[in-house]
């Protein structure tokens, strides 16, 4: 805060630019707080993000960021510089309570849940413990035992990839529904598993599923999902070829649903470059690494993350 | 600036003040297409707004001597946009605001009580349905990241739904 000792007007305070979902002003008419923004355990990267938690309703938001080189806000009368957009979206808190789970599951035995969800490093996730439903939850992915009228669970890695299956099979049918076309994305990849032509449409759809979902599990869980999943293993060690030789998909370009295209993005902007003027390539000069990950999309890692909230 | 914030919300809670989401009055936003390295009032409405035409397939405007074209995009169905700013901590300890916090120190004990003395207020400054997108010389295009990553609620929601039991 000593930062911002040059706008005790409130002035020059950093203004975030934020969409919400809509439900949260209907609300807070009925609650006069209980929408708090806690760091909590990122479940892939095992480091720190932003949560959206809302007492109330006892609902989990992640927070997700746009950011791109070269861009700033107009707001109203004032600029802000570095055109951030914060996302809160609905989260599955399953997938926080599943790091935690894995963690204990290291001990090899039933462990009531206050015991499973500790962490030093972020002590707000004794708030998970609060969420509603929170046993039919757990079902999916744990083994439980009741003594004593009290719970005990255990990790159940066979559970876990059942429901991880289910989660890929839905994220599938939203690809479908978004028309999001993940052939561009297969096709990057498919240089590393060697094996393109064989790629059917439903395996792109799975590979480009599981991808997403890979952002919230680890990378260990992850490598087991794509087993269970029957994904080609891709094999990390052929170099990536440059971007320029990459062939587009030979997908109709009106079926490249714009989310698509966010991510396979260097393809294209490769494609693009040709056509813009020398202001447009200066300013073109984007960051390309990594891809994969949603955190990509949106082109900030979770460190930097968290110093925007 | 931001370092603070970091340590802000490192083991504290940064509270949304509710009531400023149905208060928040309309505000006008561009994102443009470069980088202005500060945070602070400048006068858009006298040199930017005056300056926007309607042009063939769009917005124009310039600034710094650039031609920007630019189109309004809207905010995504079921969300709203804000605009939010944090409150300094010392209006925290100034006693009236903690009373409107009383009900929800009932309902979460905290470990670190003591603590939460630290705790921080955002609220929103004011509200938007759309904005308007600037690029330097073209409309962005399709392509553009900003319209990639407003199509994420939609996907982020089948990522998260809840999946039925066997």
């Amino acid at each position: 805060m000593a930062g911002r000792g040059d706008g005790a007007d409130g002035a020059r305070a950093r203004q975030h630019v934020f969409l919400l979902p809509e439900y949260l002003k209907d609300a807070s008419k009925k609650m006069k707080s209980g929408l708090m923004f806690i760091k909590l355990v990122n479940p892939c990267s095992g480091e720190g993000a932003i949560y959206l938690f809302n007492i109330c309703l006892q609902q989990l938001f992640e927070i997700k960021v746009f950011k791109e080189k070269h861009h700033s806000w107009f707001i109203n009368q004032s600029v802000q510089s570095g055109g951030l957009l914060h996302f809160a979206t609905p989260m599955d808190p399953l997938f926080l309570l599943l790091h935690y789970l894995i963690k204990a599951d290291k001990e090899g035995k039933f462990q009531p849940l206050d015991q499973v969800v500790v962490d030093d490093k972020f002590p707000n996730c004794i708030l998970l413990l609060k969420l509603p439903e929170l046993e039919k939850l757990l079902r999916h992915v744990t083994e439980e035992r009741e003594i004593d009228k009290k719970k005990y669970y255990k990790f159940s890695k066979e559970k876990t990839l059942k429901w991880l299956e289910k989660k890929v099979n839905q994220t599938v049918a939203a690809l479908k529904t978004n028309n999001v076309n993940v052939g561009a994305r297969v096709q990057s990849t498919a240089f590393f598993s060697g094996d393109q032509v064989s790629s059917g449409k439903e395996e792109d759809y799975i590979r480009y599923a599981h991808g997403l979902i890979s952002d919230y599990i680890s990378k260990e869980l992850s490598d087991d999902l794509s087993k269970y999943l029957k994904l080609p293993e891709p094999s990390a060690s052929l170099p990536k070829p440059p971007s320029k030789k990459v062939k587009l998909s030979d997908e109709p370009v009106e079926a490249k649903e714009d989310y698509t295209k966010f991510n396979s993005k260097d393809l294209k902007t490769e494609k693009k470059n040709s056509k813009m003027t020398a202001a447009q390539k200066a300013l073109a000069k984007v960051d390309k690494s990594g891809m994969k990950s949603i955190d990509s999309f949106f082109g900030v890692k979770n460190k930097k993350r968290i110093g925007k909230i | 600036m931001e370092s603070s914030d970091e340590v802000a919300v490192h083991k504290h809670r940064i509270h949304l003040r509710t009531a400023t989401l149905r208060d928040a009055a309309p505000v006008t936003l561009h994102l443009l297409p470069c980088e202005v390295p500060v945070n602070q009032p400048a006068p858009v409405g006298r040199f930017f707004t005056p300056a926007i035409r309607q042009g063939l397939g769009g917005l124009e405007v310039s600034f710094r001597g650039r031609k920007l074209r630019g189109e309004e995009v809207s905010v995504p169905p079921g969300l709203v946009g804000y605009v939010m700013v944090m409150e300094d901590k010392h209006d925290f300890s100034e006693g009236s605001e903690n009373n409107e916090e009383q009900g929800e120190q009932e309902l979460v004990e905290s470990p670190e009580a003591l603590e939460r003395d630290f705790d921080c207020f955002i609220g929103a400054t004011a509200s938007f349905s759309r904005f308007t997108l600037w690029g330097l010389e073209t409309i962005p295009g399709p392509d553009a990241k900003v319209r990639g990553a407003l199509t994420w609620p939609s996907l982020a929601a089948a990522i998260h739904a809840q999946v039925p039991e066997d």
